[in-house]
């Protein structure tokens, strides 16, 4: 993964100093609360509900086992033993004194770590698939492209004050798109022309929040070189003429639509032509550079399917079950990437202890070379695990509540903090999760459903997706009472598609009831082997909303 | 006489803001930039022109800018960062050579990324500490991106 050199060190270190002393005279009451608000948010630190929540950023989802360490030891010093693993891949302690945060900050930069841009108007955390650099259907390992953008867009002085938050998501395999890219104000597919080269293609103003849009292309390709000129060319183009009055209205997305994509695209161009092949041209020698720190580890020479692991198939229903929900096909013969859960029943999803952070660390150096991801549906993952090592593998993740066999199934949910912690939020949603949780437990039954994504909000900022959530849940305010609505149809993939509200909101005691309905009616129709998201393209609303609502007729 | 904020030191306002577009111009005046274009056949001599957030720098383009000694850009909330992208533009796209200057309400720890866009003086409310806001000029003395001193990314200086 990247390795810093002293300059990066010293930005960190030099960003270190610029927000203790910015604490400092927050403290002091030299720094007025109104000015503090942005200065902090562009660290990742909130005021929630109980406490301030600091987020800390993971460039696009990479860990080492030391930072994971790191993690796990500031969370027992500074909070209290736990954190939360986000969509945006970056985690979040929900318990720090705001006269802590820049000791904490302190100590992330020992292990290259800050939090840079986590919150505020300005450009987040570039994310990418989880599985980046170990399938073999990529175009182009995206990670030394996100690193370019993280560089890029760290401290960028243009666009530290943009009307709305800010998302970059990259994909670079045809075959699925694991970072939910036609959701974000720009979503970056890396392929290669027809000469062979490699560019972007480059889709602008996808987003969530109250006001869920997929994105539009932009461009069919920009070559490689040109892709930092030409994003800030759009940025230039947002932070002149976003909407600066209503901060619903800010995003992207609504600029895009409100001008159209042609007027945009004009626009865009007509910017783009002054700044390309400048000096923000990316030269062959940098691709290069960036590329070498995320070369191919040494594997080593094995075969696929393995004595070991055929008979531990064989012998084992639960291992055979866990294989192929938690585990995905490596390019390499004899490896297989394995993701840790953070789905089990009884905790937040996302949620993990400090023991469970040291563990994981511990798996990693015995198992994957020494490094983790995040991904955007909250878990960790083990990207290069020796197919022979499975079995062994398998018995260290159950004893650390890893091995929760429900991937892409219905409980493997996206649930953001909600109403327990986050300000924001209109309900609570980790008890609906938990509801969830205890309902569906029978493992056949959620594999005998097959792939579902169920993605619950707390609130229309949908910071738990669910507009793209297969199944989505969103917690409303009704006179003071918390009432979830529920969507069906959203997905986030390569067919991504915003989902339809069935109806009026549910009570929290009615929502398994609800989607046990809504779930009899895909398990009533399904053609086999149909997802329950193509069985709802084939029937439509209709039926799920009549089931839904029959009880109360 | 008011001071200001230039180019690292903190010197006396030679200069007026003027933003009542109805008050008649003079050689001291920095005036609003739709007045200038309107009255420029008999406005006189003026010390500049500012823009408001909203008005974009197209509407300079064709003018001989070396004609002023400033041109400033007005922040209506620091978290409006439009005058961020005018600034550039002034300099890089309008290649205006001048004093760029920061008016209305951006913030002390706002320096380091006005002065990396362009501007050149800061022109702070009266309730600012200017000596403990010049402490704040230049929080890092490295960066990753180009800027108006040195448009060369990191790419190209590592």
């Amino acid at each position: 993964m990247y390795q810093y050199d002293a300059i990066d060190q010293q930005l960190v270190e030099e960003r270190v100093a610029q927000f203790r002393d910015q604490t400092r005279r927050f403290l002091n009451n030299e720094l007025p609360e109104l000015e503090f608000l942005p200065l902090r948010l562009q660290n990742g630190l909130y005021v929630q509900r109980h406490a301030p929540m600091l987020r800390i950023a993971i460039p696009y989802g990479m860990l080492s086992s030391t930072q994971l360490r790191r993690l796990a030891d500031i969370s027992c010093r500074y909070d209290r033993s736990y954190g939360h693993f986000s969509t945006r891949q970056n985690l979040q302690l929900n318990w720090p004194k705001l006269e802590d945060v820049p000791d904490i900050l302190a100590e992330l930069a020992e292990v290259q770590m800050h939090a840079v841009q986590t919150s505020g108007n300005c450009i987040r955390n570039t994310t990418t698939d989880q599985y980046a650099g170990v399938i073999s259907d990529e175009v182009v390992d995206p990670r030394p492209y996100c690193e370019l953008i993280r560089q890029w867009s760290t401290f960028h002085p243009e666009f530290a004050f943009l009307p709305r938050k800010f998302k970059i998501a990259v994909n670079a395999t045809e075959s699925a798109d694991r970072a939910a890219t036609q959701v974000h104000d720009i979503g970056l597919h890396i392929k290669k022309n027809e000469a062979g080269n490699i560019g972007f293609k480059v889709i602008v103003g996808g987003g969530l929040g109250r006001t869920p849009m997929i994105g539009v292309t932009i461009s069919e390709f920009i070559a490689r070189e040109d892709i930092l000129t030409y994003l800030d060319a759009i940025i230039r183009v947002y932070n002149q003429n976003g909407d600066r009055k209503n901060k619903y209205k800010a995003r992207i997305k609504i600029l895009v639509k409100a001008l159209g994509i042609e007027d945009f695209r004009s626009r865009v161009d007509a910017e783009w032509a002054h700044l390309k092949g400048k000096e923000g041209t990316v030269p062959t020698s940098e691709f290069d550079r960036l590329a070498n720190f995320f070369s191919e580890p040494a594997y080593e020479a094995l075969s696929d399917q393995p004595d070991t692991l055929t008979s531990k198939l064989a012998d084992s229903a639960g291992f055979a079950r866990w294989y192929e929900r938690n585990t995905f096909a490596h390019k390499k013969a004899g490896y297989r990437i394995v993701t840790l859960s953070l789905k089990k029943a009884g905790q937040a999803p996302g949620d993990a202890t400090a023991e469970q952070m040291q563990k994981a660390a511990d798996l990693a150096d015995k198992y994957s070379l020494g490094e983790l991801r995040v991904t955007h549906e909250q878990n960790l993952v083990l990207a290069d695990v020796r197919q022979d090592q499975l079995a062994e593998l398998w018995d260290a993740a159950k004893e650390a509540g890893f091995a929760t066999p429900t991937l892409g199934l219905l409980t493997d949910m996206i649930c953001c903090p909600g109403g327990d912690f986050c300000a924001l939020a209109n309900a609570k949603s980790i008890p609906i999760a938990a509801q969830i949780q205890d309902t569906f437990n029978d493992l056949d039954y959620l594999h005998d459903l097959g792939e579902i994504d169920l993605n619950i909000s707390g609130c229309m900022n949908a910071c738990g997706h669910h507009h793209v959530g297969n199944l989505g849940i969103l917690g409303v305010d009704k006179k003071g009472e918390e009432f979830y609505q529920v969507s069906i149809g959203g997905a986030s993939g390569h067919d991504a598609s915003i989902g339809k509200i069935i109806g009026p909101s549910f009570a929290e005691e009615e929502i398994s009831y609800v989607l046990q309905q809504i779930l009899d009616v895909y398990v009533n129709n399904r053609f086999e082997d149909e997802r329950f998201i193509d069985t709802y393209r084939r029937l439509g609303i209709k039926p799920y909303k009549e089931a839904a609502y029959a009880k109360a007729n | 006489m008011p001071k200001l904020i230039k180019n690292g030191e903190i010197i006396d306002n030679p200069f007026t803001w003027l933003q009542d577009a109805e008050q008649t111009a003079t050689a001291e005046h920095i005036v609003p930039v739709q007045k200038w274009l309107s009255e420029k056949d008999s406005i006189g001599e003026v010390a500049g022109v500012w823009l408001d957030a909203g008005e974009g720098v197209e509407c300079l383009e064709g003018v001989d800018l070396s004609q002023f000694k400033v041109i400033g850009v007005n922040f209506p909330a620091f978290a409006d960062g439009r005058g961020f992208s005018y600034a550039r533009l002034l300099k890089e796209r309008l290649n205006y050579q001048g004093e760029i200057r920061a008016l209305g309400n951006f913030i002390p720890d706002q320096l380091g990324y006005l002065l990396r866009v362009g501007f050149t003086s800061f022109d702070f409310p009266e309730s600012i500490d200017l000596e403990k806001a010049l402490a704040l000029h230049s929080p890092f003395t490295v960066a990753y991106q180009g800027d108006v001193h040195d448009p060369r990314p990191i790419f190209l200086r590592r």
